[in-house]
């Protein structure tokens, strides 16, 4: 036959005496508690999204600052070509446009024309 | 008592920590009124000491109120999950124990026995018990704390613990064995001496 240790007997004893405690939380603690849980709920008419400023929407409305660098990155390079053109562009141009021509709007004969013109 | 009907009655806890995180003004007070009798009652019999009790039940309500938010439903239950918060803020404080007696133990006396008399031994072997507690490691004094002072079955203490059932046993096996042994030699002081238990 087993024998029970009786060293076993107290702590299943001491067990059941913990088992046995039902504190009833006191009205002050349960004060504490839901004064916690007002001062920690999210607040729906107190949270407000800021509106964004005029540069911000713009910004939003090209895609932010990723596309003002592109756009900013396009434009150096127009300039770019346009002030010194390379090779292959300034031959491209002259095929599609001709060579290159000038007029002097000042030139005496057309003035004279002119003249011509307003005496007839 | 509060005789206040709960019109929450039916709803789940998950659905009243949803409804407050929505800002419900009256679920945070339902939600009290059901779950802080329970985790007062996990910190009592764990630390022994109803001050100390008070205070991990706030620290874990307040830590409930924070996740609202946050809260998906489908990865625990709110009972589970406070009673795993409970358990590690109780080994956090019984952890500071070690090596030294508890100031506050006996300021704050377990207010549910019938005599002055009573009382006082009932505080005492609470002490005793919660004291020998924080000498074993943390995870077995939550095993041995989740089946013996709660009453848990093994696979609700696994869930809890996010361990195997296997692993629930033997830190129970072994947490109630270490507590055997340490509580051995104040049966006369806690009272057994008689070898009867009252």
């Amino acid at each position: 036959m087993m024998m029970t240790n009786p060293n076993d007997d107290m702590l299943d004893d001491l067990f059941a005496q913990a088992r046995s405690l039902n504190p009833v939380p006191s009205d002050a603690l349960m004060a504490r508690v839901i004064a916690d849980a007002d001062a920690a709920q999210p607040r729906r008419a107190t949270v407000s999204v800021a509106r964004p400023g005029v540069v911000a929407r713009i910004l939003d409305a090209i895609g932010g600052w990723p596309a003002v660098s592109g756009l900013a990155m396009a434009t150096v390079a127009g300039i770019w070509v346009g002030v010194a053109p390379p090779a292959s562009v300034q031959d491209f141009t002259a095929a599609m446009m001709g060579d290159e021509l000038s007029i002097n709007l000042f030139a005496t004969d057309l003035i004279v024309e002119a003249g011509v013109l307003g005496d007839g | 008592m509060n005789a206040t009907p709960d019109p929450f009655t039916g709803a789940q806890d998950a659905a009243l920590l949803v409804a407050y995180a929505n800002g419900d003004e009256q679920a945070a007070r339902h939600l009290t009124a059901r779950l802080l009798p329970r985790v007062l009652a996990q910190a009592t019999r764990m630390l022994g000491n109803g001050s100390e009790a008070e205070d991990v039940a706030q620290d874990a309500m307040m830590r409930l109120w924070k996740i609202a938010p946050d809260w998906r439903q489908a990865e625990a239950q709110v009972g589970t999950w406070l009673y795993r918060v409970v358990a590690n803020l109780c080994t956090d404080r019984l952890r500071k124990r070690r090596g030294g007696l508890s100031l506050d133990q006996v300021a704050e006396p377990l207010d549910t026995a019938p005599s002055v008399t009573a009382q006082m031994q009932e505080q005492t072997r609470m002490t005793a018990l919660s004291d020998a507690l924080a000498q074993l490691p943390d995870r077995q004094a939550q095993a041995v704390a989740l089946r013996h002072l709660e009453g848990l079955m093994n696979p609700e203490i696994a869930q809890i613990m996010d361990i195997s059932v296997r692993s629930v046993e033997s830190l129970t096996a072994r947490g109630k064995r270490a507590l055997t042994e340490i509580m051995a030699g104040r049966k006369a002081e806690l009272g057994y001496d008689d070898d009867e238990p009252e």
